[in-house]
This record gives C-alpha cells, structure tokens and sequence, in this order.
C-alpha cells in the first residue's frame, strides 16, 4: 500500500538514524498485519479514504517516531540541584564583580548619571552571559554523565554520613510562621545597594542628583554646608559600604534566609555615629554663610534659624534611631535568654 | 480539552504507565510479536496505542528483559519477543510489588469508602 509506505518513510525520518531500517521493518509487520486483518475483516481492500484515516488514528509521523528516541535533558534532574545552586552562586559574584568593576571605572572616570544608568541598564545583559556560560557547562556535565565518561560528585548521590540532627535550626520567621526572606529580595538587596552607593558617591559632584533643580538655587543662594557634613557623609558611605559587603556575603553563603537580629543592632549602633558627629559639631552648625562679613547683618538670623531646625531634626532623629537600637537589642537578649530557656527544658 | 479533563488525562497516563509495563512483561512470558500482543492485551481490556506499545518493546529489550528474534511467519518477517531469565526475575518480583500495592490501595480505598459512608 503506498500510503503506508509513505507513512512509514516519514516516521524513519524521525527515529534515532542507528535502529531506522530495523525499526521500521518491524513497524512495517505490524502494521501490515494489522491492515491484513481489518480487511479481512471487512472482505475487501481499504478505500483510500480508510487508509487515511487509520493512518491518521496511529498519529502523526513524528508522534509515531517520537517514543523511539532516548529521554534526552539538556541538564537532567540528577544534575539540575547542583546546576541551580551554581547559577544563583554565579549570580551573586558576576553582580558583586560586575559592581565592583563598574565602582571603580565610574569612580575614576567622569562620573555622571548617564554613565551610571548605561551601567544598571547592562546588568540583565551580564546576568544573561553568566547564566548562557553555566548552562553550557552543565550541559556538558550532562553530556558527559549520561554518557558515562564521569559520575557526579558524591554531593548529589544520596550519602549515608548525612544525618537529620546535623539539618540546620530552624529561623525565628519559621517558627513564628513568617514568610522567609527570599533569594530574588536578598539579590534585589545587593543590586539596589550597589546602585544607591553610586547614587551616594557621585551626589558630591553632581548635587542635582539629590536636589533636582534646588541645587542651582542652593548655589546661588547665600548659605554653604559646614564642614560637619565631609566627615559625616562619609561615615554614611561607610556604612553603606559594610551593609552591601554584609548583604553580598550572606548571598555568597546563602544565609540570607536568616535572621540576622546581630547585624540590625550593629548596623543600627554604627547608624547612630553620623548623627553623633553631626550633634557634636562646633557652634552646631549645619550651615554657614559663604560671605559671612558682608551678609551677616543680613542672613544672620535666618542661618541661626536654619541650624536651630536641622539640629532639632537631628536631635529627633538620633532619639529615633537610639529607641529603635535599644528595642532591637532588647528583643536580641529576650530571644537569647528564651532559646536558654528551651533549650535547659 | 478543559483543564480538568487535561489533569484527568495526565493522572489517568502516570496510572497506568507502570500497568502497561506488568501487563507486557506478563503476556511476554509467551513468545508474541508486537501486533498480536497489542491484539492479547487489547482482548484483556487494555487498549495501547502503537506509538507507546512497540517502542515501550525496544526498551524493555534494552533493559535486559526481552530477548528477541527476527522469523519468518505467513510470509512476512517479524520480530518476536519473549521474557528472558532476567526478564522472568523482574516479572516475579514486580508482580509480588504490584499485589501488595494493590491489596493496600484496595484496603485503603474500602476504609474512605467506609469512613465517608459512616
């Protein structure tokens, strides 16, 4: 029958090139056996249009093909743990590198936000290259392990030196049934404080980024910052600097699920220094007259004013951030004494 | 199809992949050719498709579990299968496995059944 040779030739096409005469030939038997035995059935030949449509009941030449061929992956489930795990640990160093790198040729470039926006905008592109590289390599690994050229690691075979009692505790958010920080907010931590760094650094230069059209008025305007704010804009971008290093290492360990109450009430003492240096600043001033002969008589009271306001906000927020600080640590030692506790019962 | 009929089709797949396996392997313990096993287990009640019943045959050959051979009969060449030593081993003990699942699912569906019943 010419429509089931037909058939058959287009299945070949589709099954693995090594077995394709063997597994049609056996195809062919079967069914032409079944063809012999429906016309004997009906005591006549198939008209073409029931040809058709038992050919069209087995499914199509690609279906029919389809079974033959090896259960291929591109990364398979046995290597699929370890490939996500890489990808997330490649992840977090190709944007801490990619971070570092860009700091650095912004820094000792010519800074500018156009330069700093080319930067966040060639993150995805960065990310993308990292995950195409890793896929290739386990792909390979794949490749490789189902060909038996490797074994994988003893890493993913099931060990028996593993132990539930060596399982890690459980977190405060887990027990109180709190949703756990997740992987994408943790990454999204380090990306943003990488960018808000930047943002922090290049402000000195260029003040528009923080106060818009303000800083031309701020320019031509009578009053000049003191030198209070050098020493503390800087600890500011110190410790902006330790919270993203803190937030990049937690990734790189994957401990950013954890609660982490030690390195709020630090970050938040270390928060306190700034306003410290600021509050303790000589004569408290936050602002001084660029022409202090010439306009005193004139801005005097005004700059008096003005230092008075941002003193008391500072002092507010200094008393804020202190309540919040002892609140913190006190929690920190309530959980401490309760953990004792429990773990005396 | 709807999504219900697709997650019924799918559940109702997974179901009787294993089946099909233990039904195969028990018609192989006599020699048969793919058509006319397709033929047996169709007259048991357990209609496969040509695309899952003959490859399913080159894997559980690949396996080590069928051994086969091209003859001649009624003019025409066909492959026959029939379970080899290893094949009769796994046989016995997939069909211990399958009764003692099925003894539990038959338990356990007679307790809901009664349970919901109550």
């Amino acid at each position: 029958m010419e429509i089931l040779d037909r058939y058959l030739e287009a299945v070949k096409k589709h099954l693995p090139w090594q077995r394709q005469d063997d597994i049609v030939a056996e195809l062919r038997a079967n069914l032409e056996s079944q063809l012999e035995e429906k016309e004997s059935e009906l005591g006549r030949p198939l008209t073409a249009q029931e040809a058709e449509e038992w050919l069209k009941q087995l499914g199509a030449p690609m279906q029919m093909a389809a079974p033959y061929q090896p259960q291929q992956y591109l990364i398979g489930p046995a290597v699929f743990p370890i490939y996500r795990t890489v990808l997330k640990i490649a992840f977090t160093w190709a944007i801490i590198i990619y971070s570092i790198v860009t700091a650095i040729l912004l820094l000792t470039g010519t800074p500018s936000a156009a330069a700093l926006a080319e930067a966040v905008l060639r993150i995805p592109a960065v990310l993308f290259t990292t995950a195409a590289w890793v896929t290739l390599v386990f792909a390979i690994l794949e490749f490789a392990v189902t060909h038996n050229c490797i074994k994988l690691p003893a890493m993913v075979a099931p060990s028996a030196s593993w132990s539930p009692s060596g399982l890690p505790p459980l977190g405060q958010e887990a027990i109180s049934g709190k949703k756990p920080h997740a992987f994408a907010s943790a990454v999204a931590e380090v990306i943003f404080g990488f960018i808000f760094l930047v943002w922090l650094l290049l402000v000195p230069h260029h003040p528009y980024l923080l106060l818009g059209p303000g800083a031309l008025y701020i320019a031509a305007s009578p009053f000049q910052l003191a030198p209070v704010w050098v020493p503390v804009y800087w600890c500011i971008v110190a410790l902006n600097i330790l919270q993203l290093g803190w937030n990049a290492e937690n990734l790189w360990r994957g401990r950013w699920q954890k609660p982490q109450p030690v390195k709020r009430a630090v970050l938040g003492a270390l928060g306190l220094v700034p306003l410290v240096i600021f509050l303790t600043a000589p004569g408290h001033a936050a602002v001084l007259l660029k022409h202090p002969l010439v306009d005193q008589a004139h801005y005097g009271a005004a700059l008096q004013a003005i230092n008075r306001s941002i003193n008391w906000s500072f002092a507010l927020i200094c008393a804020i951030v202190a309540v919040q600080l002892l609140w913190g640590v006190g929690q920190l030692i309530l959980n401490v004494y309760r953990n004792r506790a429990a773990a005396m019962q | 199809m709807t999504l219900a009929e697709n997650l019924f089709e799918n559940l109702r797949l997974e179901l009787r992949r294993g089946c099909l396996t233990l039904a195969v392997l028990a018609q192989l313990r006599q020699e048969r050719y793919g058509y006319t096993l397709r033929k047996a287990l169709a007259d048991q009640g357990l209609v496969i498709d040509e695309s899952t019943l003959y490859p399913l045959l080159r894997r559980l050959e690949a396996q080590g579990l069928l051994a086969s051979e091209w003859r001649e009969e009624e003019k025409r060449n066909k492959r026959f299968y029939r379970l080899n030593a290893d094949g009769e081993q796994m046989f016995a003990k997939l069909l211990g496995e399958w009764q003692a699942i099925n003894a539990s699912v038959t338990a356990t569906i007679g307790t809901t059944t009664t349970n919901s019943t109550l």
